[in-house]
């Protein structure tokens, strides 16, 4: 089987890890019974990584349009492959549309927090024009929240096709993403 | 002449013991003006860079305490405050790019000043009052600013609940 470009695996990888990390990292600082020096930690951590998980689906997204992806096997019938693309496609609009709904938040927030990657190395600069505005804070927090609960609905889906196409056609898809 | 020397060098040397009508430039040169305060249970400290005062303590006839402070140069080492801190909720060093203290009465004390005065932060003008004591070759003076009170932090954090309502400033003259 055509398996994807090795970049494109590497990043496939590295974005899933950093997916589950934001999600446990954002669940825990929002609900969990910690300290509020921890708590305020935790944001700027989590604040660094979705600027990462932003940068990472910029590239992946280039990548797509440069590098070629491997045509599903002909054995999965073509409305499959035409609903594995719309789920792909779901897949990128929602990680681009996470990080920059997080973005929006920490832009608009009262507290007017920079936001600074790996340390104090790089200082992300806010969305320009909404600063300190509690409207669209409220908007793009809730937008961030609604968009991570879809953005697990779709990848149990990504998860279920893998398992779907293994049993319905036997094809191991998972051999396209791996080494 | 030789006894005359020593005579000149005891009283110096008393002079430099005992404070009397002491006069002075106090800068970040010769003095440290230091801030603290909780911010999330975490303490944090600060200096200013750039600031300047002219102190003429009792018992001159005419006493005063006048200082100039650059609100930018306050410095915590902490990017996140440094960046923080210039932005118009809190200093807004652009609209006010200086804080000014004047005092309106000085009184001696045992070991120090009573030091009354203004205290002029993001355009607003408060009393404050307090010590400057006499340590060894050092002046020292601590109080506290409410930062609530002068409309700083007031749109982020009204209610103090992740930065203390009191900021310490601490004052230390190299005499």
């Amino acid at each position: 089987m055509n398996r994807y470009p090795s970049v494109v695996i590497l990043l496939h990888w590295t974005m899933a890890a950093g997916f589950i990390f934001m999600l446990a990292s954002g669940l825990y600082m929002v609900n969990a019974d910690i300290s509020k020096a921890e708590q305020f930690q935790l944001y700027q951590t989590h604040k660094s990584a979705g600027v990462v998980m932003l940068v990472a689906i910029l590239i992946r997204i280039a990548v797509k349009v440069f590098a070629s992806s491997p045509e599903l096997p002909s054995a999965i019938p073509a409305e499959e492959r035409k609903l594995a693309k719309l789920g792909h496609l779901a897949l990128y609009l929602l990680l681009l549309a996470i990080p920059f709904a997080g973005w929006i938040m920490v832009s608009a927030s009262p507290f007017g927090l920079p936001t600074f990657v790996f340390v104090d190395w790089l200082k992300w600069p806010h969305f320009p024009g909404v600063s300190k505005n509690k409207s669209v804070e409220e908007v793009a927090k809730l937008a961030h929240l609604y968009l991570v609960i879809i953005m697990i609905a779709v990848l149990l889906t990504h998860i279920g096709a893998l398992f779907w196409h293994k049993k319905k056609q036997g094809i191991l898809l998972l051999n396209r993403m791996w080494w | 002449m030789k006894s005359f020397s020593y005579v000149v060098i005891i009283f110096v040397s008393m002079m430099s013991t005992h404070v009397h009508a002491l006069q002075l430039d106090a800068d970040s040169s010769n003095a440290t003006l230091s801030f603290s305060g909780q911010h999330a249970g975490m303490t944090f400290t600060g200096v200013f860079e750039r600031w300047q005062s002219q102190l003429i303590l009792p018992p001159n006839q005419e006493p005063s305490i006048k200082a100039e402070f650059i609100l930018a140069s306050a410095k915590t080492g902490d990017s996140t405050y440094d960046e923080t801190l210039p932005e118009e909720d809190w200093f807004h060093v652009e609209k006010f790019p200086v804080a000014r203290f004047i005092s309106t009465q000085i009184n001696l004390l045992v070991d120090g000043y009573r030091v009354e005065g203004t205290l002029e932060l993001k355009g607003k003008g408060l009393p404050i009052i307090f010590n400057l004591h006499n340590r060894e070759d050092k002046l020292i003076g601590n109080f506290d600013v409410d930062r609530l009170a002068y409309g700083i932090g007031l749109e982020s954090d009204p209610g103090a609940e992740w930065v203390s309502q009191n900021i310490r400033l601490s004052l230390t003259i190299n005499l």
